[in-house]
């Protein structure tokens, strides 16, 4: 995984004067690397909208938690401020085009939620960067952003900023939005009266209403009841016609067949295998059926649904 | 080893190259797209701020009028009729409303954002919203507050016309060399305060303790020249930089525009605790996702 992306810099490492012997070194490296990701791909192909570069994410845990001065400043002169590093990703590359749609598999703590916010650039890597085009809307929890004081439609416009849409933009989407929410007459209340489905049903509606280029969806489509969700599926069918790319991060894998043609399999923060669907459940479920076997728990059975 | 070594070598060579031509232009048309985002939930946040101050009361948004004005009806019972102090120049309740209202504004912006990355967890783990955009708002709330209390003075000073109030065109001046003085200032020390507070939570009672003293060394209810200090207590009184800021907009009041080393000061002051907070700010940056 390391060595992939370096041949495209290698080949013109290999021009410049006075580089022989790293030259055989660069020579090496390419024999070994199978599909080299271009790096100037994402500029000359518009139809690229994710650009994934030798991303890494390292974070440095405190041992302990310590979150006030006076504990910090005992630790420090005693000299026990102790920290792990945890790399939640090495070295991903990953390029999504125009109209796709991913799915990002992988056990708890594979890194998939921590590549999805990278994406969505809610947090940097500490290597690599991602570059992205077009209007992204990260789903990565319904209704996040909501103000519990306000009403249903104050939190339509706010939500709607922080999409990036103008107050006069929203006005448009509004009707639609409240329609597909099912809330009518609820849209007066304030929204701390409102039931944790009301929450999800208006957070997912403002998301789909806003037809974004690339939704990025972080396990949060199975929100309201069979109806509801039925409509979703359709929504998201509708977006995925009109040419919207998807990532989606979810442990059901039937959702994700029906949703995805293409899947990533994460790993303890490294890609180990990328293909059709699937190709890729089948080979997790696998996975998962053999260390569901090995850990002796015979009851829990098959770690999917 | 080798391999590594190559790789931080094509790193360096790589990023040259691309620097030269293509990367820019994408990053200034995301850069503007971003801003124009950052634009709309700024607005949008002001404006839940103020709704939220005065939700579900029944006068509403006339308490940001009424508020000023009840206080300094308090302060004015309590230090002209029990302590008996008078003011040096204006008359005594337009003295101590103006100088209620400038400290105000800093306490107001300062307070309101120390806690403000962590009470917008959500969004700032959620959401793609520029980590500034929170102290901004917050310090734009307080500078909308601080209107309103513009108001309130104005009114004071209108009914208090039969007890000898002057209007001077200086008041004007508030508004434009004045304010974005204090409002350098007063962000300098928001994105300051919000960073560390992220870090340790025990900034938030340090800074209450503070802003107390703070708000009895500042001349809001008394005024300097009065008081008799002594040599050295005297110079520590002129470290405030709150001083400058009360004195000027109540020279402003009176008539008189300020001196150069006035604002000297207050913009020297203010850019320098910008340029601070905003430095601490952009360091911490990265790090507030980790420790919230």
């Amino acid at each position: 995984m390391m060595k992939r992306n370096k041949t495209e810099k290698d080949e013109r490492i290999a021009f410049a004067p006075g580089m022989k012997e790293i030259d055989i070194d660069a020579a090496e490296i390419m024999q070994q690397s199978t599909a080299p990701p271009d790096e100037y791909a994402f500029d000359r192909d518009n139809d690229i909208l994710i650009d994934v570069h030798n991303v890494s994410m390292k974070y440095r845990m405190p041992t302990e938690k310590i979150d006030n001065l006076k504990e910090y400043c005992i630790k420090l002169v005693k000299g026990q401020l102790r920290y792990k590093t945890f790399e939640a990703l090495k070295d991903v590359n990953l390029q999504v085009r125009r109209g796709e749609s991913l799915a990002l598999i992988g056990r708890n703590g594979a890194g998939k939620s921590t590549l999805l916010r990278i994406i969505a650039g809610i947090i940097e890597p500490t290597d690599g960067y991602v570059r992205t085009r077009g209007n992204m809307v990260p789903l990565l929890k319904l209704g996040a952003g909501f103000e519990i004081n306000a009403t249903g439609k104050e939190n339509v416009f706010l939500n709607g900023a922080m999409l990036g849409f103008s107050h006069k933009e929203m006005q448009k989407k509004y009707d639609s939005i409240v329609e597909f929410a099912e809330l009518g007459d609820f849209m007066n209340v304030p929204i701390k009266n409102y039931s944790s489905g009301m929450l999800s049903r208006l957070g997912f509606a403002i998301a789909v209403d806003v037809n974004p280029d690339v939704l990025l969806i972080d396990e949060i489509l199975g929100v309201g009841d069979a109806i509801f969700q039925k409509k979703c599926a359709q929504k998201i069918d509708e977006l995925r016609a009109g040419g919207t790319t998807f990532i989606v991060v979810s442990h059901s894998m039937a959702q994700i067949n029906k949703l995805c043609q293409k899947a990533v399999y994460l790993k303890d923060g490294t890609i180990v295998d990328s293909g059709t669907t699937l190709e890729i459940t089948r080979k997790y479920n696998a996975d998962c059926d053999a260390i569901a076997r090995a850990q002796i728990t015979p009851k829990q059975g098959n770690e999917s649904k | 080893m080798q391999t590594n070594k190559l790789r931080k070598y094509i790193l360096i060579s790589g990023q040259t190259e691309m620097s030269n031509k293509r990367q820019p232009k994408i990053k200034f048309k995301a850069n503007a797209l971003q801003l124009k985002k950052s634009m709309v939930v700024l607005g949008s946040m002001v404006k839940k701020n103020i709704k939220n101050q005065y939700r579900r009361s029944v006068l509403g948004i006339i308490w940001t009028v009424l508020n000023p004005l009840l206080n300094m009806l308090v302060m004015w019972f309590v230090f002209d009729k029990i302590f008996g102090r008078t003011s040096s120049g204006l008359f005594y309740p337009v003295f101590i409303l103006s100088g209620t209202i400038v400290f105000n504004l800093m306490r107001g912006a300062t307070t309101s954002s120390l806690p403000c990355m962590v009470t917008n967890y959500d969004l700032l783990t959620k959401t793609r919203v520029p980590y500034a955009v929170f102290p901004i708002s917050q310090n734009l709330s307080a500078l909308v507050n601080f209107g309103f209390s513009l108001i309130a003075l104005l009114v004071l000073m209108l009914c208090c016309i039969p007890q000898g109030v002057e209007f001077h065109w200086t008041m004007f001046m508030i508004l434009i060399p004045w304010l974005p003085s204090i409002m350098l200032f007063s962000m300098g020390i928001s994105f300051a305060l919000c960073s560390i507070y992220v870090r340790f939570r025990d900034i938030k009672h340090l800074y209450d303790v503070f802003l107390t003293l703070w708000m009895y060394v500042t001349p809001i209810f008394y005024s300097l020249e009065s008081l008799k200090l002594g040599n050295t207590i005297n110079t520590i009184m002129h470290l405030n930089p709150m001083l400058y800021y009360v004195n000027y907009v109540r020279q402003l009041l009176m008539g008189v525009v300020p001196d150069a080393i006035t604002h000297a000061i207050c913009y020297g002051v203010g850019i320098l605790v910008f340029i601070v907070g905003f430095v601490i700010f952009r360091l911490s940056r990265k790090k507030f996702i980790l420790y919230i």
